[in-house]
C-alpha cells in the first residue's frame, strides 16, 4: 500500500482554512497527511468582514472560520505563529522559523496578499524583488513593513485594533483611497460615529467599477453620509506631531498643496500577493505567483497555489512572454472555489491510489507517492467578479466594463447596448449594458433591489426584460404593479379561504344580502378564517351608500 | 347507524378544521345555500380553537364527493379485453391473494410492495404496516408523506430529537409579535390559518419568504409586514445570512445557547462566511431587507418561525430546514413561552401517518425498524418474533424506481395515494407501473394511477368511517362516521383484514377502528410519538390529546419548554452548506419551474377535481409567467403554451402575472394525464431525507402557434375553459 500522500500547506487565511476543511475527511481516513503552517496566531477569520470589526459592529467569533481543533482531530498537524522561511524544492522540505524542516509530496501556497503602502514622505517602503530578498533573506519572507504612529493599513487584526480605538475615540480618521475597502471603512467608520476624510486622486470613488456618472451620484451619497471626499488629489507626504520618539501622524499632505489633519491615516490603496517565498525559490512570479489552470506553479508541478496569491494564466500562449497577463482576483470567492476544487482533486487522486493500490500515474514523476492531477484537468475560469460595497445605507453594486455610454455609435460594436437611469437629486444611478440583450456590466447605486435583481440576471447569463425600466421599478414605491391587492377592487380577493371577490360581494349585496352573515350563506365570503369581515362590512357600507341607502351592515 | 349529527374534522389538509356533518334532510334550514342538493350531508362549521368554526371552499364542498357519479362501488378487474369490469369483492380478492402468493413465491417477498399516503388514518397507516411487514412479509413500503415532510422530519429529529410539525398549540401564534413563514402559502393551502396570523400582521410582523408573490404574501401588504422574493432554490444561503448577521450583530441568545444546546461553535464558523452582501448577490434578497427581518427576530418579542414545503421540497431540504431551526436556536425560540420554530404539515394525517409504520425505516410510534429494542417491543404487542419483522426497505422515491425492474418490485399496493400524478417524474412512474405483473389501488374515485391498476378496490369516504387523524398540531382528533357508506365499498381496515387471511394471516388484523386504535397505543407505548394515554371515549369528550401522551399521564401541548428530546435534553445545532453542483445553472432560454397549490385543489386532485364548484373555479392547468417573460417568448394571457424537459411536456394555458419572478414559471401540481406538473420534475432526492426536488428545475416555454382547422379535444378544453375564466 503506498504511503499516505503529504500536503504541507502555508497560510492560514480564510482560503488556506477552506482547504484544510475539505481535505479532513482523506486526513481523517488517513489517506493524506496534512501539515499547516500559519504566520498569524489566531485561528483563520474571515477577512471581508475586517472592516466591521475595525469600527466596533462584530466580534472575532463571528468572523472566525477555520476550525483548528477540528484539524488536529482529524489528524492534521496545526503550526500556528510559525512562519515558513524557505521552500527547498530539490529536498522537497519547507523550512520553519523554529528551525523544522518538513517534507511535502505537495506544496500549497496560500500566503495570500498584504496591503500596499504608497510612496509617501515619511513613510519606509521595504523591496521585495529578487534582490533585496537575496540580500536580506528570510528577514524579510512574511513580514510587512513598520509603519509610523498613527497609520496602519486595513488588513489584519491588528490593523482593525487600531482602527477602532480611534473610532471610539470618535477622532478624525482620514482614508487614503477610494475603492471599494477603502470605502466600506468610510462608511462603516462615519456610521459609527467617527469623523471621516476620503482622499483619492481620481475623478470619481470607486474608478476601477464605476463610470462617471454612477462615480459622482455615489460621491454625492458619500457626502450625504457625513464623509468628507477629496478627489483630484495625489499624497505626497505625511506630517507628524509629538517628539521624535514619541512622533505620530497628524496630516496628510497632497501635490497640491492640501494639508488634511487627522489622527489616523488608513492607507487603502489595494493589495499585492505574498510572493517571496514563491520568488526566493525560484518560483515564476508576475503580479502574483503564476499557476496553471490546474493551480500547478508554472515552474514546479509539485508545488500550487490559490487565493490572492496566485495568478491563473494558462503558459501554452505565454510560457515564453516576459509579462504575464491578469493577476489575482483578490476576493474570497474565487478564492474558495479554488481552494474547494484543489482539495477535492488532491482528495480523489489519494483515494484512488489507496484504492487502486498502485502507484499513481502522476504528472509529477519524480515524486513517487505524489498525487495525480491529470494534465488536462483545470478550474473553470472565473467571470468576472461583482463588486458590492458593503455599506448598511448605501448600495453600489458594479460588474464588468461600464464605460460604453447609450449614446456610442453601434456600428463599432452593433451587438452592445447600453440603458442608464440617473437620479442625481436622490442619490440613484443605474446603467445596464447588454449584448444580444444579455448583460454583460452593470453599475447601480442606490438601488438595492434592482442592483440584486441585475446581479441574478448577470450571474445566469439572462437576457434582460426588454422593457429596461421594469427593473427599476423593483426600488419604487409603486413596486407592486399588480395593485388591487389594497384595495376593494372588483377583481380583488376578499375572502382567499374561499377565494371569493369585492366584485362577488357586491353581486350578492346588489341582491339584498344586506349582512356580512347574509353574504356568507350566499358567497361563503367569511366563513373560513374570518379576517376578512370587516372588509366585507365596508364593502356592504360602499354598496348601500351608493344606493342612497341606510347601512344595514351586520 | 349514523346520528343526527357527527362531530368531526374535514377530511383535506392537516389543519383539520373542525366540522358538523348532519343528515341532508335532517335540518336543510342550517345548510348554505349553495350546497349542492345530492350532498347526503349538510356541512357546518364547528368552533375549534384551530378553525374557530370557518372552513374554506374546499371544506364547504366537501360532501359533494360523497355521492359524486364518479365515485368507485364495486371492485373492478381489468380483463382481457383490457378494460377494468367489476367484480364481486371474493373474486377480486381471491385475485390479488392468489397473484401475490404467485408474485411472492417466484421472486421473494420484497417484490411486494406497498405505496400508502399522508391522508389516512391513524388506524388504516398503523395496519397498512403491519400488513406489509407480517402479512406480505415485505420491507418495502413507504408513502407519499416522503414528498411533503420527511425533510422538515429528518431537520427536527437531528436537531430536537423528535418531530412534532407544530410542537405548541396553534393559537400560541395569535399574541405573537413576529411571524416568519419560509416556503409555505396557507392563504390558499390551510385558508382557515391565516386568521391565526392577524396579531402578527397588526403588530407589522408578519414576513413571508416566498418567490412568489402569493397569497400569502400578500398578507403583508400595506404595513403588515415583510415580503422577501428570493430566487427559487436560495432559502438556505437566505437562511445562512440571517444566522450571519444575528452572530455578527451580537443579537443570539448567548445564554439560551448555552444552557439549552450544543454545537454553536461550528455553526458560528459556518455561516461566518455568508454576509449580507455575498447573500444578496445570490439570492436576489437586499441586504437591507436581510438586516431588517434578522434584527426584528431578534428583538425578544414573540416570535416564530414556520417553514413549508418551499424550505424542504429541495435536494437540500433537510440542510435548509436545518438552517431555519439554526436561527431559530441562534435566537432562542425553541421552548421559549410564547416563541417557536414549527413545521407546517400539509396532508389531512401528515403528523399521525408519519408516525405509526408507513415510513420504509420506522415502526409504530415513531420508532426506528433497526433499532433492536423497539422490534423487541412491537413484536411482542403484535405477538410475533423480532426476527418476523422485516428490516428497513426503501424510499418513495426508490421504490417507485424499482417498478418492474431487475429485483425490484413486481406487485404494487396502493392506499390513500395518485402517484402517477403526485411522484416526481411522473412518466417513469407511470413506466414503471406499466411494468409491474399487478398495481391493486384502494381508493373511492377513480384517479389517474386507479385507471392503470389490475384491480380496484373501492373504499370508504372519510363522512363513512371512524378512526382518528393527528392534525399539524401533534394533537389527535376524532374523524366520526355520519351516514352509510354505499353497499358495494369496504372500509380498508377490512380489506387488509381478508387478504391477510386470505394470505395465511387469520388473526392480528382488527378490523374495528377503536381496536386497531387500542393496539396502536400499546406499539407507540414508551416510543417517541407515544399515544398509550389517548383513548377514544376521552377524544370523544373533547379532551385535548397532544403527543406525547403516555399512560397514566397527561397530554404535551407545548414540547421543549424544559428540555429537548436527545438524551441530554439539548437541542443541536448542525452546520450546513450549500452543496457545490447541488443545482445546475439553467441555460439562458430556460425558465425555473415551481410546483405548488392552489386554494381550490388538493394534492393530486383526484378528489377535488370531482367536486364541480372547484373545478369550475380551476379547470386546468394554467402556468403563471412574468410579463416581461411572456413577452420575450410571444405569449398573451391565455394562450396555450408547451412547457418541456428532458423528462416531459405539458400543455396549459398561460396566466400572465407579476406575481412570479421573471426567470421563473409557475405550475400547481394538481392536474392529471398531459397537464401534470411532475411530468417535468426530477427524481433526484435529498440525500438524508430521500425527499424530491420539486422547486427548482429547468424548462423551456413555447406558446403553441394557434392551429388552423381541427383543433385536439384537448386544445378544445384548455381554450373552452379559457373563453370561461
Amino acid at each position: 500500500m503506498s504511503p499516505p500522500h503529504r500536503i504541507v500547506l502555508i497560510g492560514y487565511g480564510p482560503v488556506g482554512a477552506r482547504f484544510v476543511d475539505e481535505l479532513l475527511p482523506a486526513v481523517a481516513e488517513g489517506v493524506l497527511e496534512l501539515t499547516v503552517i500559519g504566520g498569524e496566531d489566531v485561528e483563520a477569520y474571515n477577512r471581508v468582514l475586517v472592516a466591521e470589526y475595525a469600527v466596533g459592529a462584530t466580534e472575532l467569533g463571528a468572523m472566525t472560520i477555520g476550525d483548528r481543533d477540528a484539524a488536529e482531530a482529524a489528524g492534521a498537524r496545526v503550526l500556528l505563529g510559525v512562519s515558513a522561511r524557505a521552500i527547498h524544492r530539490d529536498a522537497r522540505t519547507v523550512e520553519l522559523s523554529t528551525g523544522e524542516f518538513v517534507p511535502y509530496d505537495r506544496l500549497v501556497l496560500a500566503t495570500g496578499a498584504r496591503a500596499n503602502v504608497p510612496t509617501l514622505d515619511g513613510v519606509d517602503r521595504p523591496r521585495r524583488d529578487l534582490t533585496s530578498l537575496e540580500r536580506h533573506g528570510a528577514a524579510l519572507v512574511g513580514r510587512d513593513g513598520d509603519l509610523p504612529a498613527g497609520v496602519t493599513t486595513l488588513r489584519d487584526l491588528d490593523d482593525a485594533e487600531r482602527v477602532l480605538a480611534t473610532v471610539r475615540e470618535r477622532k478624525r480618521i482620514i482614508v487614503l483611497g477610494a475603492g471599494v475597502l477603502g470605502l466600506e471603512l468610510a462608511l462603516a467608520a462615519a456610521h459609527a460615529g467617527a469623523e471621516v476624510c476620503v482622499v483619492h486622486h481620481g475623478q470619481h470613488p470607486m474608478p476601477r467599477n464605476l463610470d462617471r456618472g454612477g462615480g459622482l451620484v455615489l460621491r454625492a451619497a458619500l457626502r450625504r453620509s457625513g464623509i468628507a471626499v477629496v478627489a483630484n488629489s495625489r499624497a505626497e507626504a505625511i506630517g507628524f506631531r509629538g517628539a521624535d520618539d514619541e512622533r505620530r501622524f497628524d496630516r496628510l499632505i497632497t501635490a497640491d498643496g492640501k494639508e488634511l489633519r487627522g489622527d489616523l491615516l488608513v492607507l487603502s490603496c489595494g493589495v499585492s500577493p505574498r510572493n517571496e517565498l514563491a520568488t526566493l525559490a525560484g518560483l515564476r512570479t508576475a503580479v502574483g505567483i503564476v499557476v496553471h489552470p490546474s493551480l500547478q506553479t508554472w515552474t514546479d508541478p509539485a508545488i500550487h497555489a490559490i487565493g490572492d496569491c496566485a495568478q491563473i494564466a494558462d503558459s501554452a500562449g505565454h510560457g515564453s512572454d516576459r509579462i504575464v497577463p491578469g493577476a489575482p482576483a483578490g476576493l474570497i470567492g474565487p478564492g474558495w472555489r479554488q481552494a474547494a476544487w484543489l482539495a477535492g482533486r488532491f482528495v480523489a487522486a489519494a483515494r484512488s491510489a489507496r484504492s487502486s493500490d498502485l502507484a499513481p500515474l502522476g504528472a509529477v514523476p519524480a515524486a513517487p507517492g505524489s498525487p495525480p492531477i491529470a494534465a488536462d484537468e483545470a478550474l473553470a475560469p472565473e467571470r468576472e467578479p461583482i463588486v458590492m460595497l458593503k455599506a448598511e445605507h448605501l448600495d453600489v453594486v458594479a460588474v464588468g466594463d461600464v464605460s460604453a455610454d447609450p449614446w456610442d455609435d453601434d456600428r463599432e460594436r452593433p451587438r452592445r447596448r447600453v440603458a442608464q437611469w440617473a437620479d442625481p437629486e436622490h442619490d440613484r444611478y443605474v446603467k445596464m449594458v447588454t449584448e444580444d440583450g444579455v448583460l454583460t456590466a452593470f453599475a447601480s447605486v442606490g438601488m438595492p433591489r434592482t442592483a440584486a435583481e441585475l446581479t441574478l440576471l448577470f450571474e445566469r447569463r439572462a437576457e434582460l426584460p426588454a422593457d429596461r425600466s421594469m427593473l427599476l421599478r423593483l426600488d419604487g414605491p409603486d413596486d407592486d404593479p399588480s395593485t388591487g391587492s389594497a384595495g376593494l377592487a372588483p377583481a380583488a380577493t376578499v375572502c382567499w379561504c374561499n377565494g371569493v371577490t369585492a366584485g362577488r360581494i357586491a353581486e350578492s349585496a346588489a341582491c339584498g344580502n344586506a349582512t356580512v352573515d347574509a353574504i356568507g350563506r350566499d358567497t361563503r365570503a367569511g366563513t373560513g378564517c374570518g379576517g376578512c369581515r370587516g372588509r366585507i362590512a365596508e364593502l356592504l357600507a360602499r354598496a348601500f351608500e351608493a344606493d342612497d341607502a341606510p347601512s344595514r351592515a351586520g | 347507524m349514523p346520528t343526527a349529527a357527527a362531530d368531526t374534522h374535514c377530511p383535506y389538509c392537516a389543519l383539520q378544521c373542525a366540522m358538523t356533518l348532519t343528515a341532508a334532510d335532517a335540518s336543510r334550514s342550517a345548510a348554505p345555500p349553495t350546497t349542492e342538493p345530492i350532498a347526503p350531508v349538510i356541512v357546518a362549521g364547528r368552533e375549534f380553537p384551530t378553525n374557530r368554526g370557518g372552513l374554506c371552499k374546499k371544506g364547504w364542498t366537501s360532501p359533494e364527493l360523497l355521492r359524486s357519479p364518479s365515485r368507485l362501488l364495486a371492485p373492478l378487474v381489468r380483463g382481457a379485453d383490457g378494460g377494468l369490469h367489476e367484480a364481486s369483492w371474493e373474486e377480486a380478492l381471491d385475485l390479488v391473494a392468489t397473484r401475490l402468493r404467485g408474485i411472492r413465491d417466484r421472486y421473494g417477498a420484497d417484490a411486494v410492495g406497498v405505496f400508502g399516503g399522508g391522508g389516512l388514518t391513524n388506524e388504516k397507516a398503523y395496519q397498512l404496516g403491519k400488513f406489509a411487514r407480517l402479512a406480505l412479509g415485505t420491507s418495502r413500503i413507504d408513502y407519499n408523506g416522503r414528498y411533503c415532510m420527511s425533510s422538515a422530519a429528518a431537520a427536527g429529529n437531528r436537531a430536537f430529537g423528535v418531530d412534532r410539525g407544530l410542537p405548541f398549540p396553534l393559537e400560541d401564534l395569535d399574541a405573537a409579535d413576529t411571524v416568519l413563514l419560509l416556503g409555505t402559502n396557507v392563504a390558499a393551502t390551510m385558508p382557515p390559518f391565516i386568521g391565526h396570523l392577524a396579531g402578527a400582521q397588526a403588530a407589522g410582523g408578519l414576513v413571508v419568504v416566498d418567490p412568489r408573490r402569493t397569497a400569502t404574501a400578500r398578507l403583508t401588504d400595506d404595513g403588515r409586514g415583510a415580503h422577501l422574493q428570493p430566487a427559487p432554490g436560495t432559502d438556505l444561503v437566505l437562511l445562512l445570512g440571517l444566522a450571519h448577521i444575528v452572530i455578527a450583530e451580537g443579537l443570539a441568545d448567548t445564554r439560551y445557547l448555552e444552557r439549552r444546546t450544543a454545537g454553536y461553535d461550528a455553526v458560528r464558523r459556518s455561516v461566518a462566511s455568508w454576509w449580507p452582501a455575498r447573500v444578496q448577490s445570490v439570492t436576489g434578497v437586499p441586504a437591507a431587507m436581510l438586516r431588517d427581518l434578522a434584527r426584528r427576530l431578534a428583538a425578544g418579542g414573540r416570535t416564530f418561525i414556520l417553514t413549508g414545503r418551499g424550505v424542504e421540497q429541495h435536494v437540500d431540504g433537510t440542510d435548509t430546514a436545518t438552517a431555519a431551526i439554526n436561527l431559530a436556536l441562534l435566537l432562542g425560540l425553541p421552548g421559549r413561552p410564547g416563541s417557536g420554530y414549527g413545521t407546517l404539515t400539509g396532508q389531512g394525517n401528515g403528523q399521525g401517518g408519519r408516525e405509526h409504520g408507513q415510513k420504509c425505516d420506522q415502526l409504530p410510534g415513531y420508532r426506528k425498524i433497526t433499532d433492536p429494542a423497539a422490534r423487541e417491543h412491537v413484536a411482542r404487542v403484535w405477538g410475533v418474533e423480532p426476527d418476523e419483522i422485516p428490516g428497513p426497505g426503501v424510499p418513495a422515491v426508490e421504490l417507485l424506481q424499482s417498478l418492474g425492474r431487475a429485483g425490484g418490485v413486481r406487485a404494487l399496493l396502493v392506499h390513500g395515494s395518485n402517484p402517477v400524478v403526485s411522484s416526481p417524474n411522473a412518466a417513469a412512474v407511470r413506466d414503471g407501473l406499466a411494468a409491474l405483473d399487478l398495481l391493486v389501488v384502494c381508493d373511492f374515485v377513480p384517479s389517474e394511477t386507479a385507471a392503470l391498476a389490475d384491480v380496484v378496490l373501492p373504499v370508504l369516504q372519510w363522512a363513512e368511517e371512524e378512526g382518528t387523524m393527528t392534525s399539524l398540531e401533534g394533537r389527535v382528533l376524532r374523524r366520526r362516521r355520519a351516514l352509510d357508506p354505499p353497499p358495494g365499498v369496504r372500509d380498508e381496515l377490512w380489506v387488509l383484514a381478508e387478504l391477510a387471511r386470505l394470505l395465511g394471516r387469520r388473526t392480528g388484523f382488527a378490523t374495528e377502528p377503536e381496536t386497531v386504535f387500542d393496539e396502536l397505543r400499546r406499539a407507540s407505548e414508551g416510543g417517541i410519538a407515544d399515544y398509550s394515554g389517548i383513548d377514544y371515549a376521552s377524544l370523544d369528550r373533547g379532551e385535548p390529546a397532544y403527543w406525547p401522551y403516555p399512560r397514566g399521564g397527561t397530554s404535551t401541548p407545548r414540547l421543549f419548554t424544559e428540555r429537548f428530546a436527545h438524551p441530554d435534553g439539548l437541542a443541536r445545532l448542525v452546520a450546513v452548506a450549500p452543496r457545490a453542483g447541488a443545482r445546475p445553472v439553467p441555460a439562458p432560454d430556460e425558465l425555473t419551474l415551481v410546483t405548488g397549490r392552489l386554494l381550490e385543489h388538493y394534492q393530486s386532485g383526484a378528489q377535488t377535481r370531482r367536486v364541480p364548484e372547484l373545478l369550475t373555479a380551476q379547470p386546468v392547468l394554467v402556468a403563471s409567467l412574468h410579463p416581461a417573460t411572456a413577452l420575450r417568448l410571444g405569449v398573451a394571457d391565455g394562450e396555450i403554451v408547451a412547457i418541456e424537459n428532458s423528462r416531459g411536456r405539458v400543455r396549459c394555458r398561460a396566466a400572465i402575472t407579476t406575481d412570479v419572478r421573471v426567470e421563473c414559471v409557475f405550475l400547481p401540481f394538481h392536474f392529471g394525464d398531459d397537464q401534470a406538473a411532475n411530468l417535468l420534475t426530477s427524481d433526484a432526492v435529498d440525500p438524508i431525507s430521500a425527499m424530491p426536488e420539486f422547486k427548482t428545475n429547468h424548462v423551456r416555454v413555447t406558446r403553441v402557434a394557434p392551429r388552423v382547422g381541427a383543433t385536439t379535444a384537448r386544445d378544445d378544453r384548455l381554450e373552452e375553459h379559457g373563453a370561461v375564466a
